[in-house]
């Protein structure tokens, strides 16, 4: 019995929670949740990339997947909700075609602002010039969203040379953006455009006629799409058509709105006690607040909550035990507390995050 | 001026098509009008080319908001940049920008609720409205298939601009609920055109079978029949696996129903448009304020829920004016599903119960109820068209008492249940009239015109071999998608290209 690609995906991201984390923490990264615990998970198991890769995804569905895994032997169940990988499933996890996970380009959590926006800006672009170039008036607009069809008038207006260039210098530009890394497969992408005589494919008929799984393509156009817009802004004196159409949308993520509170009383002075009683919260929310700003404000200062000192204890130990658990770390640093533990690891915890 | 002129300045069109005229003169003379045009036969151009020769705003009052945008795009591609619907698909601050611009914009979509913000209604007394337009007007009738509430409304609001000059226009509308459209709008003089809702170019065929016939023959038929078409479902899950089925088939087809998102929703209505697709598996989402000319035939795998809508679907095929053919498969005992679907589109009981205990805990106001959709859809379980009835109901309602306000939906939603169930027992009739079917839908609108000729139906004889077509002509050879001459297509004008076929892979 071989597993789908998107049953493979999923015992993947298990192996990466170990059984540290329930089944549901999965569902909240696909989803894209944005509460502070599924941004921390995210990137304390280095799953930042799938962030809201997969927004459709309902309980039941998380729950049939998890429950195919473990049936056929791939999961050993712990509880109702925490598992982990037997042999089987860590072989298949290792095995050739797994070894690309997640793919190169993925950048969900940077990029999950942008994502959609890109696309249909870019969509929208493609057509309207392809539909100029022909003057071609009557055509109906592939994505109507009403902000983006002003921005694209906008946008339109601003460039300064003939409309015919135009197309011209988006055709250029989207061939030399591809042709830099050449694993990358523009059909995902150009099959789903819409131009003066055709319609572009669904994402359903564009996996079909790529003779791909549904999920492996989903995923596969979510990294052409993050590819570009990468490859876009590092060097948007060379694609001005393509950077310009992610403009000055905040490209760094926001906060969650109630850490953002917290985080306006904390810059006023406010303790974390003081503000726990201020916005009726338990302090231990407002502590997974302050863990969040420590993983996105780089210039947080975390000296109020974790000496130097102890910072350094916990790092080491990480790096010589490769713990990630946090009961683990405590039990080698007894004198820290889970709170410390945690900002430590939001700060130095992967990669970097933006 | 000449009519004709005008009719070739602003849409480039050299004549009239059946009914348009009159209708035009009437307005343009100054009277209110109720017009009952059948589907395709261009309603829109009747509101449209009065309104350019007309000093004033165009307010248009549409009930479905996919129906508002399809004709605002519509018109934005015909190039009138003067066009805006006002509905909740805008943001708070999108519509505040359209409302302090109001005054620029010549045609003004409003969706029934807006007219009761008073904001909205303010501004829109300060603007002289040469013609006020009220699409698919039969929702304003209780015994229209599609009765809205809060069309009731509208007479109000009428009097309310000054009883400005009306059009009421609808595709599908008996008697009876002509006469209510005409009473609600507070028409004092007014004329009506009747326009006769056969179109003798769609043949029309119903055929009785067992259940697990149906199946094999829809995969038959469709092998033989010349496209395009479209063949209704009432269930999205059997619209997917037939459509699965007919591309096992070699069949170029998706299946559209509400459950897709909007980008695919798009695209397959353009796919199906351009000629990407021959066939598509749709439930009842699917093609309304769709334009295409040469849909060759409509498949009804279930029955409709109503003759009305029976009538507009089938309403699709032909608009080219050239032999289409309508089809009906019946298998006795598909009326229960109907009759579950029936109520399905209206809330239930307990949901009714839930909703307004929710309401008395929480001290709301009835008024303010729609603007917390997001909130009670999910707390009541209720479906999209569950919603939009009682929505439309409060929006009708003056009662500040909650309790009377309650029962009068729970009463509201009983009298609307055994309403449906009597159409769904008028489509069973209908399938099963051994007489001429054409003549009976005629007689369901009380209307006259009949028309004799070939292939008219299945109890006057139809013979379906006239409707197959071959298929082999479509096929275009398979070649390699080429990302970068489909780029190159797309972006880089080739000439001599413009009329060349590309193959679309
Ligand atoms: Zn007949």
């Amino acid at each position: 019995m071989t597993i789908s690609f998107k049953e493979a995906v999923f015992l993947y991201c298990m192996k990466q929670i170990q059984n540290e984390r329930s089944i549901y923490s999965l569902y909240h990264l696909f989803q894209g949740k944005k509460s502070s615990q599924t941004i921390q998970d995210a990137h304390l198991f280095r799953l930042d990339p799938f962030f809201q890769s997969y927004p459709q995804i309902t309980r039941e569905e998380m729950d049939h997947i998890i429950g195919v895994l473990h049936v056929n032997g791939y999961l050993h169940s712990i509880s109702s909700e925490y598992y982990y990988l037997t042999e089987k499933g860590e072989k298949i996890v290792q095995s050739q075609n797994l070894i690309s996970l997640p793919p190169k380009y993925l950048q969900g959590w940077k990029y999950h602002q942008i994502t959609s926006v890109f696309w249909e800006r870019l969509s929208l672009l493609v057509q309207v010039y392809s539909n100029l170039i022909y003057q071609n008036k009557g055509f109906i607009p592939i994505h109507n969203k009403p902000e983006n069809l002003a921005w694209i008038k906008n946008y339109i207006k601003m460039q300064t040379g003939k409309r015919f260039e135009l197309a011209n210098d988006l055709y250029t530009e989207l061939i030399n953006c591809f042709q830099q890394d050449e694993n990358i497969d523009p059909a995902v992408l150009t099959l789903r455009l819409t131009g003066h005589n055709k319609i572009g494919l669904t994402e359903g008929q564009a996996a079909e006629q790529l003779q791909m799984d549904s999920f492996h393509y989903h995923l596969e156009f979510l990294n052409i799409l993050h590819y570009m817009i990468y490859i876009s802004t590092n060097q948007y004196s060379k694609f001005p058509l393509l950077s310009g159409i992610i403009g000055n949308k905040p490209q760094t993520v926001p906060l969650t709105l109630s850490t953002e509170k917290t985080l306006r009383l904390l810059e006023k002075g406010f303790n974390t006690n003081e503000i726990a009683r201020i916005r009726k919260l338990k302090e231990s929310t407002i502590e997974d607040h302050i863990v969040e700003i420590a993983l996105q404000v780089n210039d947080f200062d975390l000296r109020k909550y974790v000496s130097f000192e102890m910072e350094q204890r916990i790092l080491t130990v990480t790096r010589e035990t490769s713990a990630k658990k946090l009961s683990q770390i405590r039990e080698k640093v007894p004198e820290a507390n889970y709170f410390e533990i945690r900002l430590v690891l939001a700060r130095n915890g992967g990669r970097p995050w933006n | 001026m000449e009519l004709e002129k005008a009719l070739y300045h602003y849409f480039q069109f050299t004549s009239f098509r059946q009914g348009q005229k009159e209708v035009v003169e009437s307005i343009l003379r100054g009277q209110n009008t109720l017009a009952m045009l059948p589907t395709g036969t261009g309603k829109s151009l009747c509101y449209q080319l009065p309104g350019y020769l007309l000093e004033g705003k165009v307010l248009i009052v549409s009930p479905l908001l996919s129906l508002m945008q399809d004709q605002v795009e519509q018109m934005k591609s015909m190039g009138e940049k003067r066009v805006i619907a006002i509905n909740s698909f805008l943001s708070p601050a999108e519509k505040r920008k359209a409302l302090s611009n109001l005054s620029s914009y010549k045609f003004i979509f409003v969706s029934p609720e807006m007219l009761g913000v008073d904001i909205i209604l303010n501004k829109l007394r300060e603007m002289t409205i040469a013609l006020f337009v009220v699409d698919e007007a039969h929702c304003i009738s209780q015994w229209g298939y599609d009765f809205r509430p809060d069309y009731l409304k509208i007479g109000e609001v009428r009097e309310k601009l000054g009883a400005p000059l009306t059009i009421a226009l609808t595709a599908t509308a008996t008697k009876e609920v002509r006469e209510d459209i005409v009473k609600y709008l507070q028409f004092r003089s007014w004329e009506e055109f009747v326009f006769s809702v056969d179109r003798p170019e769609i043949s029309i065929g119903i055929e009785i079978l067992g259940h697990k016939e149906k199946q094999q023959k829809t995969l038959e038929l469709v092998q033989k029949i010349k496209g395009p078409g479209i063949i209704y479902f009432s269930s999205k899950k059997l619209a997917e696996s037939m459509a699965a089925k007919l591309r096992d088939q070699g069949e170029r087809v998706m299946a559209y129903h509400g459950g897709l998102d909007t980008e695919s929703r798009t695209l397959i209505q353009q796919q199906f448009i351009h000629n990407q697709l021959d066939i598509v598996c749709a439930t009842s989402a699917f093609g309304m304020g769709i334009n295409k000319d040469n849909v060759r035939f409509i498949l009804h795998y279930h029955m409709p829920l109503q003759l009305e809508a029976y009538l507009q679907e089938i309403g699709r095929a032909g608009r080219d004016g050239k032999e289409s053919i309508a089809i009906l498969f019946y298998s006795p005992g598909d009326e229960q599903l109907s009759l579950q679907l029936t109520e399905g589109e209206l809330p239930e009981k307990e949901q009714i119960h839930h909703l307004f205990m929710l309401i008395q805990q929480q001290n709301l106001k009835l008024e303010n109820i729609h603007l917390e959709s997001e909130r009670f859809i999910p707390a009541c379980g209720f479906s999209e068209t569950q919603w939009r009835v009682v929505e439309s109901f409060l929006a009708s309602m003056q009662n500040e008492n909650v309790q009377e306000v309650r029962d009068q939906l729970l009463n509201y939603v009983t009298k609307r249940i055994r309403l449906k169930q009597q159409k769904v027992y008028r489509v069973l009739d209908y399938i099963q009239h051994s007489g001429c079917k054409r003549e009976y839908i005629l007689d369901y609108f009380d209307d006259q015109g009949s028309s004799a000729k070939k292939n008219c139906c299945s109890s006057c004889g139809l013979a379906l071999e006239d409707f197959y077509g071959s298929k082999a002509e479509e096929m275009e050879p398979n070649l390699r998608y080429n990302w970068k001459k489909d780029l190159a297509s797309m972006l880089i004008k080739q000439v001599g290209d413009l009329h060349e076929k590309r193959p679309i892979s």
